[in-house]
């Protein structure tokens, strides 16, 4: 571990972003998408078709702002995970050291979403109440391999999502420089992630690695789920009876979801972390 | 600092997915990529995220500083005459492509278990909502990864893990040992996925009493059936072929009993191997060097692991083989106990499909057989034997894409 934390460490003096100045925080924000509009929960109804383009490109906003608050939601809970983790490691161990290193940039994504997405949209967001509880409860008692894993999965879902927004000329210039930050950054805490979850199921017996698959599993679907709720719908001014009914029907979006978690999947399967019970979970997410 | 990979690269490209610096290349849509050799990583602007190795299905990715020099060398001299791109510059990317839903089908049936027939499944999941039937007349998945790549290469051989659990899903029906001509016709669509195995031959006298490559890897790598090669005769051994499937006969050839012993090989495969008294291998390339098909880092491995004991030999057309030896073109004889042949796979005609003879394989649009609603093609049946192992998850994805976008009709496996 110590040696995957000092490469991580030596990878983020080579390049580490820093959003205060390399943004641009005055220049005005044009009216372009606020993520692909292929990644929209609606793209490929008949809802969408029925769209102006300039709904077409409200919508996409205001998913994308609701997409990041979900994520600086997560962020919250990922800073205490990992500080709770680390909390009595030895301070000069790379480990450690990285671990404030990527609570140090979680933190700073953190703000830079939050200021992307006041510039963005009016009203802001954030997380259904049972997601925001089963949060709040998940950072104080989660440990080991359910942590990172956890951790790894939110990361990842945002993750394949930015890497299409940020190379997509469609998209507002603002979104895709936030999202390079991110994926840049999020690639070193991805394998931290993988590493820690590698780690921690040495030796886990089945009855743990059952129990941690359906932890994992939950996770991934509250923070998927939270992603885009009916108060983005309601505020782009869309019939959210309608918006919410075609979006979870939506083949589309489940493709893609499912294609771009693929090797999440992957992962988590050559950990045994793929049970029948957590299978179920994923497949109702749409993430298998 | 920067990451490197190796000549056991895989080419399936999940690296340069997850590469946030854009520094592997050739990417998918790249000049260069699914020719079969390794994907290279740009030193000058890696960051050592290790995001690549984590993803590497085959361990090819490493640190530079765990890799061999000679790969270290290869991923810079691969990028010695471009600019460095600058990932910053986001224009520079690859926009990024979506594939609408088109509804897709119900019921897809999938003929081989082998790396194509893997990809197209994992896609099929992917990408549509279909059951995925998989058959393959073998008893496990791999195909050519279990038994034709050297048991040398364990690391190429963990992609196999993969294509284990892609045969747990729940929308996957998986049928070993059985023939698809056998199944009912119930599907929407057929992928034949059943590779190029048949050894090419040189048409030359005597050639009968030659081992063809597929012969000889199916038996060092167990495959059920295959036969047990004649003798074994030293101390001189010639392979005709320059591509890494030649490269492989001439290492295994050469191993001694220390090495065979650290391969994942059958006992009778060891032991008949130590007992062959095969000193030295004459590598025989038909054309020059400039048009081997082997790749630089199979041929470093041979030559780093086997020394002067290969000789390389090229421009030398054979004309017969007899017990004193093969004949060449120019009327010499080299004397040899055995004669291997390694000069590419072809495939065979698949019953009621089409089928070119000069390019063995099945005529296909983008994966659809021609004149054949409803049937599809992927890997080495549709594009010929050539590429890596990885090379079959673009193909895959393009045949899938293809599918999907088809119309559907009730098809029979065997029509």
């Amino acid at each position: 571990m110590n040696e995957t934390a000092q490469r991580l460490l030596g990878s983020a003096s080579r390049l580490s972003r820093d959003p205060e100045t390399e943004i641009d925080w005055d220049a005005p924000v044009g009216d372009g998408y606020g993520m692909s509009p292929e990644w929209s929960t609606l793209y490929g109804t008949p809802y969408w078709d029925e769209l102006t383009e300039a709904q077409q490109r409200e919508l996409t906003r205001h998913e994308s702002a609701s997409v990041a608050t979900t994520g600086i939601w997560f962020e919250l809970i990922l800073q205490q995970l990992v500080l709770r983790d680390v909390y009595d490691k030895p301070a000069r161990s790379a480990e450690f050291q990285w671990a404030l290193t990527e609570i140090a940039d979680e933190c700073r994504h953190s703000i830079m979403f939050a200021r992307a997405t006041e510039r963005m949209v009016e009203p802001a967001y954030r997380p259904r109440w049972p997601a925001r509880e089963l949060g709040r409860m998940f950072k104080t008692v989660a440990t080991g391999e359910s942590a990172y894993a956890a951790i790894l999965v939110a990361e990842e879902v945002l993750d394949v999502m930015q890497r299409d927004w940020m190379r997509d000329r469609r998209v507002e210039p603002l979104v895709r420089t936030v999202n390079h930050i991110h994926v840049v950054e999020e690639s070193r805490h991805m394998v931290f992630a993988r590493e820690e979850t590698r780690e921690r199921l040495a030796g886990a017996g089945r009855g743990r690695r059952w129990v941690s698959a359906l932890v994992i599993a939950i996770a991934a679907d509250m923070i998927v789920s939270s992603m885009v709720g009916p108060a983005v719908y309601a505020n782009v001014g869309l019939d959210v009876d309608r918006a919410v009914r075609e979006a979870r029907r939506n083949e589309h979006h489940r493709s893609l979801l499912r294609t771009s978690c693929a090797n999440l999947m992957d992962f988590l399967g050559s950990l045994g972390l793929l049970t029948p019970a957590a299978s179920r979970v994923y497949r109702r997410t749409g993430l298998l | 600092m920067s990451y490197a990979i190796s000549g056991e690269c895989c080419s399936d490209a999940s690296c340069v997915a997850v590469c946030p610096m854009n520094s592997i290349h050739p990417s998918p849509g790249e000049p260069g990529f699914g020719t079969g050799a390794s994907l290279f990583i740009d030193p000058r602007t890696c960051i050592d995220c290790g995001a690549c190795a984590d993803i590497c299905p085959v361990d090819a990715a490493q640190p530079a500083d765990r890799s061999a020099v000679e790969d270290v060398q290869r991923n810079a001299a691969y990028f010695a005459e471009q600019e460095p791109l600058d990932a910053m510059d986001l224009d520079s990317w690859g926009e990024p492509s979506y594939e609408l839903w088109g509804g897709g089908p119900r019921r897809v049936l999938v003929v081989g278990a082998g790396p194509a027939g893997m990809y197209a499944t994992r896609e099929l999941l992917l990408r549509t909502s279909a059951e995925v039937t998989l058959v393959d007349r073998l008893e496990h998945v791999g195909g050519l990864v279990r038994y034709g790549v050297a048991p040398d290469h364990p690391s190429t051989k963990q992609i196999i893990r993969t294509f284990e659990r892609i045969v747990r899903h729940d929308r996957v029906r998986w049928l070993p040992g059985t023939d698809a001509g056998e199944l009912p016709d119930e599907f929407d669509a057929v992928v034949h996925a059943v590779g190029a195995r048949r050894s090419r031959r040189l048409g030359i006298v005597g050639e009968e009493a030659a081992r063809t490559a597929e012969e000889f890897v199916a038996w060092y790598n167990g495959r059920p059936g295959a036969p047990v090669p004649a003798d074994l005769a030293g101390p001189r051994a010639v392979v005709v072929g320059n591509g890494n499937v030649a490269l492989d006969l001439a290492r295994i050839l050469l191993s001694d009993e220390q090495r065979l012993r650290s391969m994942q090989v059958p006992a009778a495969v060891r032991d008949v191997l130590a007992a062959s008294g095969v000193k030295e291998v004459v590598l025989l390339g038909r054309r020059g060097p400039e048009e081997a098909a082997y790749t630089q880092s199979a041929l470093q491995e041979l030559l780093a692991t086997v020394g002067d004991r290969v000789e390389l030999r090229y421009h030398a057309r054979p004309t017969s083989w007899t017990p004193e030896g093969l004949t060449l073109d120019d009327g010499t004889t080299i004397a040899a106990g055995n004669l291997f042949t390694a000069i590419g796979f072809e495939g065979q005609p698949i019953d009621g499909l089409p089928f070119d003879p000069d390019r063995g394989i099945v005529p296909n649009v983008r994966g659809a057989v021609v004149g054949r609603p409803g049937h599809y093609v992927a890997g080495w049946i549709k594009h010929g034997a050539r590429g890596g192992i990885g090379v079959n998850k673009a193909c895959a994805q393009e045949t899938v894409m293809t599918l999907v976008s088809s119309s559907r009709a009730l098809v029979s496996p065997g029509s």
